[in-house]
């Protein structure tokens, strides 16, 4: 087993609709070890969901090998696909998600609850984290009672509760205000500082310079691959 | 994700839209309802239908005349002798007119046979029956039914008093309760051997009550009566018969055809109305399967399997359909409890009932959820996830 949570080699991923086929991914190799903090840009079109959406296990690609924590996703089925997400990655996402009718507490439970885990034992991990995180006075909230940083620290509460081998993130500031946008990057630097894997998606130059590693893609491929050279400096 | 989180989320999700829960539920709700009370209503005419028959006595069978010379004394003499039989009474009509104080009534005057009281069970509500002793059989007294007495202006301190039946002094010894079975109107008792004297004096009879010495020889008594009468009438062909022959066995049976008819019917109305309920609730849940899209495509980025989300989405189905089949089967019960209080029935609820409605209603759930069930769990998370 490699030390890469994320290794793509040659991944290609075509869609088709009708007669046309659309080549989103054109042949993408790329590793991610652990602890390393990624941001991935690109325009919109440029194909970082579709590698976002592979990298989360939700896709398989068209061709090439796609291996999240040394397991090769197009080897599994619906099941074991499902196993893997929920023990390899945690999802944020650019409109929150939180599930309706559920408050701060049982969203982050969520996760848990489908791995198996006792209610009790759940809500008891995810009230700490939501506590992590700030949220410990408001655990009872439904999103209708949260502002939209307070939401996506739920939602990145629910992503880091199962200890996962890899955060993704899918333009996690898109929906915010500069200030809370902020708070939520400085939440996930520190994450990084204590060693979690991290992968961003994101159009915006700015949130992408937090990452100590930036991918630039284009047209379906890696266009540019920048460590920063201050890596591990914050 | 255990049941009891599932079933306490699908019961949030159907408060959280009440309108629609309650607009969908309406079908299992009339269903259910309907169907409760029908089948309350069918229960309570039934027991009617049986304390009536049971207040006609055993293994009876009943010969009416259908012309004024039908049938004469001497053929109740011959049946008494007919094996199977264990004993007769006797029953002469006529009309006349009672008259108590100014009131004045016109009514049926029954003359019977000391053996009535056993064979008739009339029910006495006041004072008693009529002289059973031979020695009193030329008496005159009167025993008046419950409408006969109501329409003169009875009390209860009236028993004892005088009446005129056409004109001749009676004194009254009792008055029958109205429950009396079947068509009670204005009649009168008196013994037969009265009426014969006073009224009227030919040897013909109206009734003939036969009953038979167990269960099991109704039928064959009956057979032997008939036979014997024909014989006796001389009657070729139905339509020349003086008589007609009443077996309470054969009404009874008659009964249960009409009351499994209407059972049948029952069951069709109930089949129908939860089929369409079903289809109620299928609809609202590939609705709400393609406004909750994007939700599903999030449980299952966060690690909802298949078979948690099919749960989720059955659950739901199950607890529509079966909340529905509760509200209905409460509805359906109160409304026989209005009918038990209308139609004079006991009120009773029938554990059959709640248990068949209920676990239909559950059923319908399932089988009308399973298909929305399966497209939600069916998404690709890719697709759910990018749906707007």
């Amino acid at each position: 087993m490699s030390d890469y949570v994320v290794d793509l080699s040659d991944v290609r991923r075509e869609y088709q609709t009708g007669e046309v086929s659309t080549v989103a991914l054109a042949g993408v190799s790329l590793k991610v070890a652990r602890g390393e903090f990624v941001a991935i840009v690109g325009p919109s079109g440029s194909g970082k969901s579709t590698l976002m959406n592979l990298i989360g296990c939700l896709d398989r690609p068209t061709s090439g090998t796609v291996k999240v924590s040394g397991k090769d996703i197009s080897t599994l089925d619906d099941n074991e696909l499902t196993a893997l997400r929920s023990r390899a990655i945690g999802f944020v996402f650019q409109q929150f998600q939180l599930l309706p009718l559920t408050s701060a507490v049982e969203n982050v439970a969520a996760p848990l609850l489908y791995q198996g885990l006792r209610p009790k034992e759940a809500t008891k991990r995810a009230g700490a984290m939501l506590t992590r995180l700030g949220l410990g006075e408001r655990l009872d909230f439904d999103r209708g009672r949260l502002s939209g940083g307070q939401q996506q620290r739920v939602a990145i509460s629910r992503a880091l509760v199962t200890n996962p081998d890899l955060v993704l993130a899918d333009e996690p500031t898109g929906a915010l205000d500069t200030s809370s946008g902020a708070q939520v990057m400085d939440v996930f630097k520190e994450m990084n500082a204590e060693g979690r894997t991290i992968v961003l998606i994101t159009h915006d130059l700015e949130v992408a310079a937090a990452a100590k590693r930036r991918i630039y893609i284009r047209d379906g491929l890696i266009e540019r691959d920048d460590a920063d050279t201050k890596a591990g400096a914050r | 994700m255990n049941l009891w989180l599932t079933f306490r989320l699908a019961l949030s999700r159907i408060v959280a839209a009440k309108v629609r829960s309650a607009l969908t539920m309406l079908g299992i709700i009339i269903g259910v309802a309907a169907v409760v009370a029908l089948t309350a209503v069918g229960q309570g005419a039934q027991q009617g239908i049986d304390s009536s028959l049971a207040s006609l006595g055993a293994n009876q069978i009943t010969v009416s005349a259908s012309t004024t010379t039908g049938l004469e004394e001497k053929d109740a003499a011959a049946i008494s002798e007919i094996e199977g039989v264990l004993k007769t009474s006797t029953e002469v009509r006529t009309r006349g007119t009672v008259s108590y104080g100014s009131e004045s009534l016109s009514v049926s005057i029954i003359g019977v046979s000391p053996e009535y009281e056993d064979l008739g069970n009339p029910d006495v509500a006041i004072g008693s029956f009529l002289p059973t002793s031979p020695g009193l059989q030329n008496s005159r007294t009167v025993v008046i039914s419950a409408r006969g007495a109501d329409e003169l202006g009875f009390t209860r301190e009236s028993v004892g008093d005088s009446v005129r039946l056409d004109g001749l002094a009676f004194t009254v010894v009792g008055v029958l309760d109205d429950a009396d079975g079947f068509g009670s109107g204005a009649e009168v008792y008196i013994t037969q051997e009265a009426a014969r004297s006073l009224f009227s004096k030919s040897p013909y009879l109206s009734v003939i009550r036969i009953q038979a010495v167990s269960q099991e020889a109704v039928s064959p008594v009956e057979y032997r009566v008939e036979s014997f009468l024909r014989y006796s009438k001389n009657v070729r062909d139905d339509k020349d018969a003086t008589f007609s022959i009443f077996n309470q066995a054969a009404l009874q049976d008659t009964i249960k055809t009409v009351t499994g008819t209407l059972g049948i019917l029952i069951t069709g109305i109930a089949g129908i109305s939860l089929v369409v309920g079903g289809i109620g609730i299928m609809n609202i849940m590939l609705v709400s399967v393609r406004e909750r899209t994007r939700e599903i495509g999030v449980r299952r980025a966060i690690g909802a399997r298949q078979s948690q989300i099919l749960t989720q989405f059955l659950m739901e189905a199950v607890v529509l359909s079966t909340l529905g089949g509760l509200i209905g089967l409460t509805i359906g019960q109160l409304a026989s409890y209005g009918f038990s209080v209308l139609g004079g029935w006991e009120f009773f609820i029938d554990p059959t009932t709640v248990f068949v409605a209920l676990g239909f209603s559950a059923l319908v759930g399932v089988v009308f959820g399973v298909w929305p069930a399966r497209t939600a769990a069916k998404l690709q998370p890719v697709d759910a996830l990018r749906f707007e």
